[in-house]
């Protein structure tokens, strides 16, 4: 398990190292991503401007919502980019040498690659999700802080499986990108808006059929503690568990159809 | 135990049909008709440890498929295989360990790192000592010349570099088998020497390798033995000295005689050669330079000197060996699948 | 003239080749126009009007924005800085075609799809969410009018963010800088008049506001007579000026065309 970690964390290196070595696009993808957080934060604030609140949540409550869907994005893109790349290294035929060396699949994929632009993301989401957080009602006990620890792991775990099983549909539909992935990853955008405001199929689709609303507005539900979805963001560590078989499932019924069918 | 145990491999692909026009979509969408494609049917392979053999066969024999099916990349429709007493496909993380693969046509080092951060993340992927990663690289570095390479990101390399960089990434850490599909291609002759002089140090070392290639010299300067395949199946197994002696037994004289001389004459003495005068077949008259062909079982090289010696004065003369080439040839034309069977 | 059509016919046909840059930008477009359906319904939702727009206004109003996000969606962009970083653009340099006015028939042989396709999404929110209000007849004459403009200013918008690759190895930064000022200064998502007066004056001497907020308002009847003209005259204002801007950058940036050997 160490040497898995280990092994991770070196290949995230190498490709940071080679990263870095491009200075301006270093600065221009993390400023870029940084400012296009901010910009949906001020599209927020000209919204609340003339309306106070939001099917009762406020202006700063919603910035927690829209933050954590920030952060659970600059952290797939910043340790788990490599996912996004998956349709690329099918098309390509580079699958093959990763079935012949003696490291899961699934992490030389995850880590062939970093997205610094996470690091926009999660500066600017921790910071929007610092100032929420203060001027929100929640009460931080010692067991709401150890709650919301909880919570904000799973969070992004279920993020970064359902970033992996759905860029998993890249091996049953070819191209040189995950149609289904990236498809998918749109649907997740409304989850950065508390999801009351959406008709009830499409709060079934995001909350169960693609959890997107547990990396985000059910979580945060719990630490307001808004009634009903208070009590259903208690699942989010139980979805988050869900989630991880799911993928892993799916991702390997893939490399199993790679396997029988070849390329 | 062979270190490569493998009966009846099989491997069958399925393949939907796509049928023609708008309707045919539209059928498409509700009933799927699939044809099978058999890519690898029934072979038997055994390798010893320490073997060169080359897997030879025209395009689509099966070749590729059948190296995915031996690594484990493949899972195989039917058939068994045990390499190191392993199933490759089943027990990936050790087959992984104890082989290396060189993809010709594709490359296994890290596109936007330079290629010292890619062998170095192999290093730790293969769980290599730094003392023996220093001794293969310095290895590597002595046949190879790959300290130049180090520094070059791997998109940036030419094609002969990318070739010499991606053996030293499979050969890194040291495996008992090694397969290499189409090693030299697109290689500048005096990267060839130096990669085939590498592969045959290999084998002295107890490397066992297996070679896919279209390239007869890499056969004939690094193999000791040749498999060849046609349509999935096998069709030869043996020495390269038996597929010689076997299907090119054809030897060929070239003789320039100072003077003109019959024909005729000249097949008389050597009733069992094919003679052809100059470049016109077949020969009307006298003329002065001729191709024997004769096979080499059936008449010696002296034999024949001796007649043409004594028919007229030899200005000059070539002999050509028997090449592999010309079996391939055959291979590919389909030839030699027709003489397989008659001389069974 | 000819060669021109034949690029843009060419491009309508690979546009199934792209249909998957293209769903995928749709995709983006669609899931943001319904959330934003979603908050402004909510906001709207009980016969109230800000700043004038009441919900079905609204509606309209993000519609609009929504078809002209569409347009040009293709990854023309992405196109340019791909031919661009793999040096295969000298090719297209070596044509005896403009390289800007090619890239143009290109977009305008994409955009019938964009713009079916826009309109096929238009239709099903209509069908959920029920009718808008229409302008009345002069109303939508400026508003095609409008709409024409929209075109060409979008597509030297992207095309220069395309030339951008001439000066940088990578391009995703520069296109998501775009994305952010485009969508700031567009009011596609949030109209303008909500935002602070100086971020309005701002917008005002942009060409932003032209590629979308215009004909939208236009729609919505917010923008009419005289004041619509004067703003339809900006628009294509801005389309020449951009057109112009956009070759001087171009006749700089060849200069700087690099291929790289192996």
């Amino acid at each position: 398990m160490r040497r898995t970690i280990r092994l991770y964390r070196r290949q995230l290196g190498a490709h940071l190292r080679a990263a870095l070595q491009y200075e301006a696009d270093f600065w221009i993808l993390i400023g870029a991503a940084a400012l296009m957080q901010v910009v949906g934060v001020v599209f927020l604030g000209a919204i609340f401007a003339k309306i106070p609140e939001l099917n009762g949540w406020t202006f700063w409550e919603v910035v927690v919502v829209y933050a954590m869907v920030s952060i659970a994005e600059g952290v797939g893109s910043l340790f788990f980019e490599g996912t996004w790349r998956l349709a690329r290294k099918i098309n390509q035929g580079e699958v093959d040498y990763l079935l012949v060396r003696p490291y899961p699949v699934t992490l030389q994929v995850m880590s062939s690659e970093i997205g610094l632009n996470g690091i926009g993301n999660i500066v600017v989401g921790s910071i929007l999700l610092g100032l929420g957080v203060a001027r929100s009602d929640i009460h931080w006990s010692a067991g709401n802080v150890a709650l919301g620890i909880v919570l904000l792991v799973s969070a992004l775990v279920i993020k970064v499986a359902i970033s992996l099983g759905t860029n998993a549909g890249s091996f049953w539909i070819p191209g040189p990108y995950s149609v289904v992935g990236y498809g998918i990853h749109q649907v997740g955008e409304l989850a950065r808006y508390p999801i009351t405001i959406y008709a009830i199929g499409v709060r079934l689709a995001i909350s169960v059929l693609v959890p997107f609303a547990f990396v985000s507005f059910f979580p945060v539900a719990v630490l307001l503690g808004r009634g009903g979805s208070a009590r259903l963001g208690l699942l989010t560590p139980a979805v988050a568990v869900y989630c991880v078989l799911a993928a892993r499932w799916a991702f390997n019924r893939g490399l199993r159809r790679y396997e029988g069918a070849g390329n | 135990m062979s270190i490569i145990e493998a009966h009846g491999l099989t491997k069958v692909f399925r393949r939907p049909v796509k049928r023609e026009g708008l309707g045919g979509s539209v059928a498409h969408l509700f009933t799927r008709r699939y044809s099978d494609h058999v890519a690898v049917d029934g072979i038997d392979l055994t390798v010893e440890e320490g073997e060169a053999v080359a897997y030879v066969g025209p395009n689509g024999a099966g070749k590729s498929t059948t190296i995915k099916l031996l690594t484990g990349i493949l899972v195989p429709t039917a058939g068994e295989i045990h390499v190191g007493g392993v199933v490759p496909h089943r027990e990936r993380n050790a087959n992984a360990r104890q082989i290396g693969v060189l993809f010709g046509q594709r490359t296994q080092l890290w596109w936007d790192l330079p290629v010292r951060d890619s062998l170095g993340l192999l290093r730790d992927l293969y769980d290599i000592s730094d003392a023996d990663y220093r001794a293969r690289l310095t290895q590597f570095d002595d046949i190879l010349e790959l300290g130049e390479l180090m520094p070059i990101v791997a998109r940036k390399l030419s094609l002969g570099q990318r070739m010499r960089a991606d053996l030293a990434a499979a050969l890194l850490h040291r495996p008992r088998v090694v397969y290499l599909d189409e090693p030299t291609i697109g290689l500048d002759i005096s990267v060839k020497d130096r990669v085939r002089a590498f592969l045959r140090e290999l084998c002295a070392d107890g490397t066992t390798l297996m070679l896919t290639t279209h390239d007869l010299g890499d056969i004939e300067d690094v193999c000791q033995r040749i498999v060849i395949i046609d349509k999935g199946r096998k069709i030869f197994d043996g020495t390269i000295a038996e597929v010689k002696d076997g299907f090119a037994r054809q030897r060929q004289l070239h003789v320039d005689f100072a003077s003109p001389v019959d024909p005729a004459s000249l097949a008389a003495l050597l009733p069992e050669a094919e003679i052809e005068a100059g470049i016109d077949v077949p020969a009307q008259g006298p003329h002065r330079d001729f191709t024997l062909r004769f096979d080499r079982f059936r008449l010696t090289a002296g034999e024949v000197m001796t007649a043409l010696l004594s028919v007229g004065e030899v200005a000059d003369f070539r002999l050509d060996e028997p090449a592999i080439e010309d079996v391939v040839r055959r291979v590919y034309a389909g030839d030699l699948r027709l003489a397989a069977e008659a001389s069974r | 003239m000819r060669k021109y059509l034949t690029l843009a016919r060419m491009q309508a046909r690979s546009v199934l080749a792209y249909r998957l840059n293209f769903v995928l930008s749709l995709f983006a477009l669609m899931f943001q126009l319904f959330a934003m359906l979603a908050i402004w319904g909510v906001m709207l939702g009980s016969g109230r009007n800000l700043n004038g727009f009441d919900w079905g206004h609204m509606r309209a109003y993000l519609l609009v924005g929504f078809v002209c996000g569409a347009l040009v969606s293709q990854g023309a962009d992405f196109r340019m800085a791909g031919r661009i970083q793999d040096g295969m653009v000298a090719v297209d340099l070596t044509k005896p075609v403009d390289y800007q006015r090619a890239r143009f028939a290109e977009v305008v042989g994409g955009a019938w799809t964009e713009l079916a396709t826009a309109l096929l999404v238009c239709a099903g929110v209509l069908l959920l969410s029920g009718p808008v209000p229409w302008p009345g007849a002069p109303g939508l004459a400026l508003f095609a009018l409008s709409l024409v403009a929209v075109l060409p200013l979008k597509f030297l918008i992207v095309y220069m963010s395309g030339l951008v690759c001439f000066y940088t190895q990578n391009y995703l930064g520069v296109h998501w800088a775009r994305l952010i000022i485009v969508s700031l200064f567009a009011g596609a998502l949030v109209p303008l008049s909500f935002f602070p007066h100086w971020l309005q004056y701002l917008a005002a001497v942009l060409p932003f506001a032209s590629m979308s907020a215009t004909p939208a308002l236009i729609f919505v009847g917010q923008l009419h007579g005289g004041k619509a003209l004067a703003l339809i005259a900006v628009q294509f204002v801005w389309v020449v000026a951009l057109w112009l801007l956009a070759r001087l950058i171009w006749r700089h940036a060849i200069t700087r065309v690099t291929i790289h050997g192996g």
